[in-house]
């Protein structure tokens, strides 16, 4: 009679905690466009580049992320250590303040996060960076566990302070492969409620792009696939409007063309959709709306005597699946490198970084004018 | 989507990892070695302390790295082996074939989901509301399991797991990895396998008699019923 008596009471229990919390749980929100659409021309002028200031001793720098900070100021993360996958390499971060960078300072380090998170890190890969509305930047990671890229595990960080000091939230659950193989690189999209979506990709062997959304609050609140393709990563997301999304990739198969994936139902579900004609020797890109609609591509492009990331393009497209060509931002010879660039609109200015020849991050800042011929 | 504090998740991956450690050096155990109470508690202690050490002087530290969390399945059952011969029941089956069978076709679907070879978004669901629909269920089959006393310790380690996930979250906020993780899937998988070359050896094994008729009056009129020297 005791043990009965236990076991409803266990059982009522567990009832009760589910009811609980799903009365609590918050609706899936749309993605917020940014701006109306406003007719007209889309004219970039390059006001600037620079190259973000190194750490001391680092030769080697990859994989930058822009952050907003109140003020058109900035944050940019990315990784620097004596090579690629080194013990010694760490976030760094630099500020973008009165038109200039600064110094830059450590944010993380396989030390810092295996502290934090109570296991070990074996190396430190892409971050990505997103300033919620209260002015809190979340900083994703890439922190692999017993193996290469594939054992990748993305931890999730929160600063209070324009990114002096991070607090470690968690590691994010996206796999039941031991938690492994799931990476970030490209950036987040803001949603209505004030979350956003955070773009995710799975690597081993097989690749498929994935979203993890995030409330207001900075908890997730949903993870869900890209299409049903197993070759593309590193979406790049962008919405159209409250239910039409787009998303592009990084292509991995024979195809080696940028692929293309669209939802209907505001992130929802994904189809995929005939990849573009812009050819992608595995290479990142990035994408946004601009303010009359047209969408903007900042991608590696292959021409004669070249290799796959010794040209990077900005392409224009409205809609979505015919481009064309609009500024080389970084050209060189076969075997030069300028990869895995980074956009983002700030007021009237688009501020592009990317890796400069694996010992950078440089920095291009465009004026877009609308209403004028390019 | 609910996910536990990272906290809670430090502390549960030093307890469930001492009992996945303290589990394995009991199972491995020489079986004609005697095992006194003082020695399981011994071992279950400590694993604890191993896995109390600060930094990466915990096995934990390590075990994290690779595996990040055992599922709360896995913890239970483990719990349930140093239960097992603490009280010296040395014939408790932890993973039975059809229960083995059960987790190793859940493990199976979920990782060829996970590897997108089947983009179901299985993992995905464990989520959402029908996670929590199904743990309510589970728990109560688990609990009708073991009021029926059929599994009693598979139903007492599922329901653990159970709730361990509905009233704290852990390990990690998914239904999925609260019941299965990799490991547990290849114990289960070890498991069918021996109990499949178990039945296929004592096929082999059985000598082939030439079928008795059906009807041996000899038989029938003595009233010849069947003896077991095990006590009942």
């Amino acid at each position: 009679m005791a043990s009965t008596l236990a076991l409803l009471t266990v059982v009522l229990a567990i009832g009760a905690a589910e009811a609980g919390r799903w009365t609590r749980a918050r609706a899936a929100a749309a993605p917020s466009t940014l701006q109306a659409t406003i007719p007209g021309v889309v004219t970039l002028s390059e006001l600037s580049r620079s190259m973000i200031p190194m750490p001391r001793n680092t030769p080697s720098a990859h994989a930058s992320a822009m952050a907003t900070l109140p003020g058109d100021r900035m944050v940019t993360f990315w990784w620097a250590g004596s090579r690629e996958s080194g013990p010694d390499v760490k976030v760094y971060a630099s500020q973008w303040h009165n038109g200039k960078w600064g110094q830059p300072w450590e944010v993380a380090s396989r030390d810092s996060l295996g502290k934090a998170l109570g296991f070990g890190v074996r190396r430190i890969g892409n971050p990505v960076a997103w300033t919620d509305r209260s002015g809190r930047i979340h900083l994703y990671v890439v922190a692999t566990g017993m193996g290469g890229w594939a054992a990748s595990r993305v931890a999730h960080m929160v600063s209070k302070d324009e990114g002096a000091s991070f607090e470690m939230k968690r590691v994010l659950p996206m796999s039941p492969l031991f938690n492994t193989s799931v990476l970030v690189r490209t950036n987040a999209v803001g949603l209505v409620d004030g979350g956003w979506w955070l773009p995710v990709y799975f690597e081993l062997g097989i690749k498929y792009p994935m979203l993890m959304s995030f409330g207001p609050d900075g908890e997730p609140t949903g993870l869900g696939r890209i299409g049903s393709r197993t070759t593309t990563l590193q979406p790049a997301i962008v919405p159209v409007s409250r239910n039409d999304v787009r998303a592009w990739m990084r292509d991995a198969s024979d195809e080696r063309r940028v692929q293309h994936a669209r939802s209907r139902d505001g992130g929802a579900s994904w189809e995929d959709l005939p990849p573009l004609s812009l050819n992608n020797e595995s290479t990142s890109l990035a994408a946004v709306r601009l303010a009359n609609g047209e969408f903007l591509m900042l991608h590696n492009h292959i021409e004669h005597g070249g290799s796959s990331r010794s040209l990077l393009r900005l392409s224009l497209s409205k809609d979505g699946q015919t481009w064309r060509p609009v500024a080389d931002v970084a050209s060189g010879a076969a075997g030069d490198e300028f990869s895995y660039p980074s956009m983002q609109q700030v007021g009237s200015e688009l501020h592009i970084t990317y890796t400069f020849q694996r010992r950078a991050i440089a920095h291009h800042r465009y004026r877009i004018s609308i209403g004028e011929n390019i | 989507m609910a996910l536990p504090e990272l906290t809670w998740q430090f502390v549960y991956a030093r307890l469930a990892w001492a009992l996945v450690l303290a589990a394995l050096v009991v199972a491995t155990w020489p079986r004609a070695w005697r095992m006194p109470r003082a020695v399981v508690g011994g071992i279950a202690g400590a694993s604890l302390l191993l896995m109390l050490l600060p930094g990466a002087a915990s096995p934990a530290w390590h075990l994290g790295l690779a595996f990040q969390y055992p599922s709360g399945l896995l913890a239970g059952l483990c719990a349930a082996r140093l239960h097992a011969r603490w009280a010296d029941r040395r014939d408790t089956v932890l993973m039975p074939p059809r229960f083995a069978a059960v987790l190793a076709v859940c493990g199976t679907v979920l990782y060829l989901d996970a590897f997108g070879l089947l983009a179901r978004g299985y993992y995905y669901a464990g989520f959402g509301l029908g996670a929590a629909v199904l743990a309510v269920v589970l728990a109560g089959a688990s609990a009708l399991a073991f009021k029926r006393g059929h599994g009693r310790v598979q139903a007492c380690a599922v329901l653990g797991a159970v709730a361990l996930f509905s009233f704290t979250r852990l390990p990690t906020g998914n239904l999925a990895d609260a019941l299965l993780d990799p490991l547990l899937c290849a114990w289960a998988l070890f498991s069918l396998g021996q109990a499949a070359l178990r039945a296929l050896l004592r096929r082999g094994a059985r000598p082939q008699l030439a079928p008795l008729p059906q009807d041996l009056p000899a038989l029938r009129s003595a009233g010849a019923e069947p003896f077991s020297p095990i006590k009942e």
